[in-house]
């Protein structure tokens, strides 16, 4: 039991500055470790099947090494995704994906060839376009596929006893985080948008049965602590992957006043605000059911007939419980899905009203730029601009 | 003495009267999508059903109106697309932004013309985004994007060919819907076999580069599949690609070429960019050097026989065997189809780098290539880039091999004379392969 929720945040915030350190002890307390790349592996198979599941997640080193990899026109995080398997993480028993974004996708293939996982890595083929009819028997079948692969690596069946329980847990989990993000609706919340992003990273990193029982022991804390007024402007983010929790410190740490209140980004809420439910017969078409049904990523998000992209209603339903005065469209640099859905998604935010910036991420970027955007969209919203 | 293609006319205007009948539409439907779709679908709805394709209209305007393209994609960024997007998507947006359209004959009309409804597939990460953000724009057209999920051998996986198969059994029920219309079967099928000919046709066509000399070089290859992209389900393309197979195969056997001094022969990898910038292919002509195979020309609309015992082989497919292919249901039709699409070289490499390896291995062998020019588009993210990494590791020890970044059709995005210079190193580099040097 740890004394205040202080050290707990720490302890998160340790494991996102020293993933590679957890994940070995994890190997070293005898459990199998498997990389996985993309929410759209479905963990819950892993965890049945005994293996520990750990997002890889960038490195935020230079993109040197990678580009004799990778193209420069890629994006950042799959560049610093690829550095990690050419460098840390030889050590994973597996390398796992499903097939998403082509940047992700080349990540991965560098692991393969290049990081030596040729023998020891599964791409789950996954739709391009989630919501077309056939879309859930082609995903309940490629997960038929993965989980045979995985007994053949663990020697022993995944049961339905064994996928029911590890689904029981990945709920678990998803219903804590989302009572974490729930403080930051209010005015006053003990605790800040920047260490609730910490946490939830710290979720797609650690096992999840000891990552369940620190965030219950922290929500507890939470609840008897003093809460504080969040200061300033209410500032959501919506983008792609950002696991650079700077981004969100200096969100909060700007000359003029701001607090993060939401982050619609698949390394923050779009990895855990959905339910698999429960105590159904056929696991895998539940599991796949639940897949679909989840925030979609912006490069699968096509509804068949209408074209809509249904992540647009959640981001309205957020921004409805969340209230931000403003939205920072955030998006790494030669992303190709996430630009293209804010060409759509500003007439949205205008329409209600709601001041937006982008933010173009790229890890050769001085700080300093990101500094003075956020301070004058700040500006902007408080109407203080001279 | 250079050949001079004699059906050349034939194909222009096939062309141009594609783009022509989408504009005037005459009383018939608009459709607007991916023509990396299966097309046959749309035909079953009547002959009259006018496409308007992303990539092949994009890359003609480009041709056709080099100041206005830059126009369209000045005016797309300006309403909000990414610098680094695909410029293709950026000049077909930008025309609609400002609402004209350019075609092939020359003429650009005010007004452009609002489709009746979108067919198109997702691949890419943004490949059926193109069509929601021109839906968005015009208020709303109702958008099928068929899940081309593929790489590497996706023909042969019936997992695969069901699930896509499926999906156009949906979209025949959906096209039904928007239009009001009554879906032929018999209409269907007549197409489909068209659109499995031609696609062999050019296949076989693109084969008879084997030959030395190789009678098309890669402009006139360039120039000689947009019928069989921009509506390859007619009785017209067949006869096109017939008459142009025949006269390919005459060329052969007279040892005729359109650029008879090849002193080298070179394996492409890369997008058009060879059409949009002709100073980087006189540097290779003035040097006796072609490019006689290139992915992109032979396998945007061409099949070949593929993986065969495990590996790529570029051997044509035989056409009297699409003659032979049961298509007495709809259902037979959508799975014939469904496998040749899934069966093109480009969406097998899109997804798959060890296809692509496959692919390059085979190029370079079958086409007896002298030099390796690799030149990914910078814009366009499913360029293969991770193959063309991992061919430079494979490749540059046995031939020469270049690379240089391209564009399809922003000169912006592309080192223009650093490019030429790499051109000019790579033609001396082959000159010393062929003296005995060492790459």
């Amino acid at each position: 039991m740890m004394k205040d929720s202080n050290s707990i945040i720490e302890y998160f915030q340790h494991i996102t500055d020293h993933t590679q350190e957890y994940a070995q002890s994890l190997q070293s307390k005898g459990h199998l470790v498997a990389g996985y790349m993309c929410t759209h592996v479905p963990e819950e198979i892993l965890y049945a099947a005994g293996i520990v599941p750990v997002r890889v997640l960038s490195s935020h080193d230079s993109q040197a090494m990678t580009r004799s990899y990778i193209h420069e026109t890629y994006c950042s995080f799959s560049h610093d995704c690829a550095y990690r398997g050419l460098t840390y993480y030889d050590f994973f028993d597996l390398i796992v994906t499903g097939s998403s974004c082509i940047h992700m996708g080349e990540a991965f293939n560098t692991w393969v060839r290049f990081a030596g996982f040729k023998e020891k890595s599964f791409l789950i083929s996954y739709p391009h376009i989630i919501h077309t009819k056939p879309a859930a028997g082609f995903i309940v079948e490629s997960f038929k596929e993965f989980k045979q692969y995985l007994e053949d690596i663990v020697h022993k069946s995944i049961t339905d006893e064994d996928i029911e329980r590890a689904i029981k847990i990945y709920n678990h989990t998803r219903r804590l985080l989302i009572q974490l993000w729930e403080f930051l609706r209010y005015k006053e919340s003990p605790i800040t948008g920047a260490e609730v992003a910490i946490v939830t990273l710290a979720s797609q990193l650690m096992e999840k049965k000891e990552f369940n029982q620190l965030l219950e022991e922290l929500i507890q804390k939470l609840q008897s602590v003093p809460r504080k007024n969040l200061p300033g402007v209410r500032l959501m983010v919506s983008g792609g992957a950002c696991d650079d929790l700077r981004i969100f410190d200096l969100m909060e740490k700007l000359d003029n006043s701001a607090s993060l209140v939401f982050v619609d980004t698949c390394t923050a809420t779009r990895y855990f605000w959905f339910e698999v439910p429960e105590d159904r017969t056929d696991k895998l078409q539940t599991i796949a059911e639940a897949y679909i049904a989840r925030i979609p990523c912006p490069a699968k998000d096509n509804f068949p007939g209408t074209g809509e992209k249904k992540r647009f209603r959640f981001i309205q339903q957020f921004i409805e419980d969340f209230k931000p005065d403003g939205v920072v469209l955030l998006y790494q640099r030669f992303c190709s899905p996430q630009p293209m859905d804010i060409v759509g998604l500003k007439p949205i935010l205008n329409n209600l009203g709601i001041p937006s910036l982008e933010l173009e991420l790229d890890t050769t970027l001085p700080i300093t730029q990101f500094q003075t955007q956020l301070e004058t969209f700040v500006n902007i919203i408080t109407g203080v601009a001279s | 003495m250079a050949y001079n293609i004699k059906s050349w006319g034939a194909f222009k205007d096939y062309q141009s009267t594609c783009y022509r009948n989408y504009v005037e539409g005459y009383g018939g439907l608009r459709c607007m999508g991916s023509t990396w779709s299966p097309l046959a679908p749309l035909k079953g709805l009547g002959e009259d059903v006018f496409v308007i394709g992303g990539e092949p209209h994009a890359a003609s305007k480009a041709g056709t109106f080099p100041k206005e393209a830059r126009d369209d994609i000045i005016a797309a960024e300006t309403a909000g697309l990414g610098f680094h997007s695909c410029s293709y998507l950026k000049l077909f947006v930008g025309e609609v932004v400002r609402d004209k359209i350019g075609i092939t004959d020359g003429t650009i009309t005010d007004g452009y013309p609002k489709p009746d409804f979108m067919w198109t597939t997702h691949l890419c990460s943004q490949h059926s985004k193109w069509y929601q953000e021109i839906s968005r724009l015009m208020g709303g057209i109702p958008i099928y994007a068929i899940d081309m999920i593929g790489g590497g051998n996706a023909e042969k996986n019936p997992k695969i060919v069901n699930y896509v198969s499926n999906q156009i059994e949906e979209g025949i029920h959906w096209m039904q819907r928007v239009t009001g219309r009554e879906f032929s079967d018999e209409l269907f099928i007549k197409a489909v076999r068209n659109e499995i000919k031609v696609l062999v046709l050019w296949g076989n066509i693109c084969a008879l580069n084997m030959h030395n000399p190789a009678p098309l070089d890669e402009r006139r290859l360039i120039a000689l599949f947009p019928p069989a992209v921009v509506d390859r389900t007619t009785d017209e393309t067949v006869r096109l690609y017939e008459g142009l197979l025949k006269e390919v195969r005459h060329m052969v056997e007279t040892g005729q070429s359109v650029s008879p001094d090849q002193r080298h022969r070179i394996v492409y990898f890369g997008l058009a960019h060879t059409y949009g910038h002709p100073e980087m292919s006189r540097i290779l002509r003035d040097a006796g050097a072609e490019i006689v195979a290139s992915v992109y020309t032979f396998g945007t609309a061409g099949n070949f026989k593929g993986i065969v015992d495990g590996k790529w082989t570029w051997e044509p497919i035989d056409p009297t065997w699409v003659d032979e292919l049961d298509l007495s249901t709809r259902r037979k039709a959508i799975t014939e189809l469904v496998k040749i699409v899934l069966g093109w070289p480009t969406w097998q490499g899109v997804r798959s780098w060890w296809a692509l390896e496959s692919m390059a291995q085979a190029m370079i062998t079958e086409y007896n290539a002298d030099g390796l020019l690799l030149a990914p588009s910078r814009s366009c993210e499913t360029d293969f880039r991770n193959g063309y990494v991992g061919m430079q590791r494979m490749f540059k020890s046995k031939i020469p091999t270049v690379e240089y970044d391209s564009d399809q059709v922003d000169v912006r995005k592309m080192d223009l004379p650093g490019a030429k210079r790499k051109t000019e190193l790579f033609v001396q580099l082959m000159e010393a392969h062929k003296k005995g040097g060492v790459c």
